[in-house]
């Protein structure tokens, strides 16, 4: 029995490849930038909807909320940040997070940013749980993960296009 | 409430151990509790968090997976017997649906703190 083995989607691929070039870098660059302000605006979305209540401390075994002080400090300017971008060849690598956000002054005090973040994230024992970054990074993952795709693929073809195809 | 996730709390509510030999212990488990932070050596805290993803079909939600977590505090810095009691049951529960998320150590209490989170449909 024959069999026939097409090679039209090869045919493509190489095409493809041969166009893209030193591009490659560029292309996987600009989708994990989109990418990327997905997952920020996401976990910035989270932060603004953390609940908040007046400082008083924990007392009595409970557990309390975050001041409307240390909400800001999450949500603040130039908090949530998209570290820079590591190129190796065709792979790109970044993280996005609370990782270099820094200091901040409560109630006269400093204090780590990543420190609240965790504490409002993961809770304490005097700090009532809102896991916001993480259901940011759960549910905006896949989101994200569909805009760098959409961007690889419109920036291939443009390329292609560009190329005579 | 997911049946799996109720099934899941009855377990963790009745985690045991014995010892020193000839005690029982019981750790205290609270779900969804503000009042959480009774005076002993450890105690867990377990909640259903958010909806983490759905599958859709003939415009219903067909079906719908949720992610948990499960908290455990404690002085002893190897969760005095409750870290491995509490993987296992996690794993008894749903295989390999659940990865601890963190470890701290609260310097203004001095208790040690777990975090595994769990996905249940």
């Amino acid at each position: 029995m024959p069999y026939t083995v097409s090679t039209s989607g090869m045919d493509d691929v190489n095409r493809m490849l041969k166009a893209l070039g030193d591009d490659a870098g560029k292309v996987a660059s600009a989708a994990l930038y989109e990418g990327a302000g997905i997952m920020a605006d996401a976990i910035q979305r989270g932060a603004e909807s953390i609940a908040t209540a007046p400082f008083k401390y924990a007392s009595g075994g409970q557990t309390r909320l975050p001041s409307p002080e240390e909400k800001d400090i999450v949500t603040g300017k130039r908090r949530v940040g998209i570290a820079k971008f590591k190129t190796d060849g065709m792979d790109v690598d970044t993280s996005v997070g609370y990782g270099r956000s820094g200091y901040a002054m409560l109630a006269g005090r400093k204090v780590a940013v990543p420190l609240i973040a965790n504490s409002i994230n993961s809770g304490t024992t005097f700090m009532k749980k809102q896991p916001f970054f993480r259901k940011a990074a759960s549910t905006g993952g896949k989101r994200a993960t569909d805009a760098i795709r959409a961007s690889i693929e419109k920036n291939l073809q443009e390329i292609i296009d560009k190329n005579g195809g | 409430m997911p049946t799996e996730y109720t099934q899941l709390v009855t377990a963790m509510k009745s985690l045991t151990q014995g010892t020193p030999p000839g005690t029982v212990i019981t750790l205290p488990m609270a779900e969804n509790e503000w009042n959480t932070r009774p005076d002993t050596e450890s105690y867990g805290i377990i909640s259903l968090d958010f909806e983490q993803d759905q599958m859709n079909g003939d415009d219903r939600k067909l079906v719908a997976s949720y992610e948990g977590s499960v908290d455990l505090y404690s002085r002893g810095k190897s969760g005095s017997g409750w870290v491995e009691k509490i993987r296992n049951t996690l794993e008894d529960h749903c295989g390999a649906c659940w990865s601890l998320n963190s470890h701290t150590y609260e310097r203004e209490t001095g208790l040690f703190h777990w975090e595994w989170t769990f996905e249940v449909m």
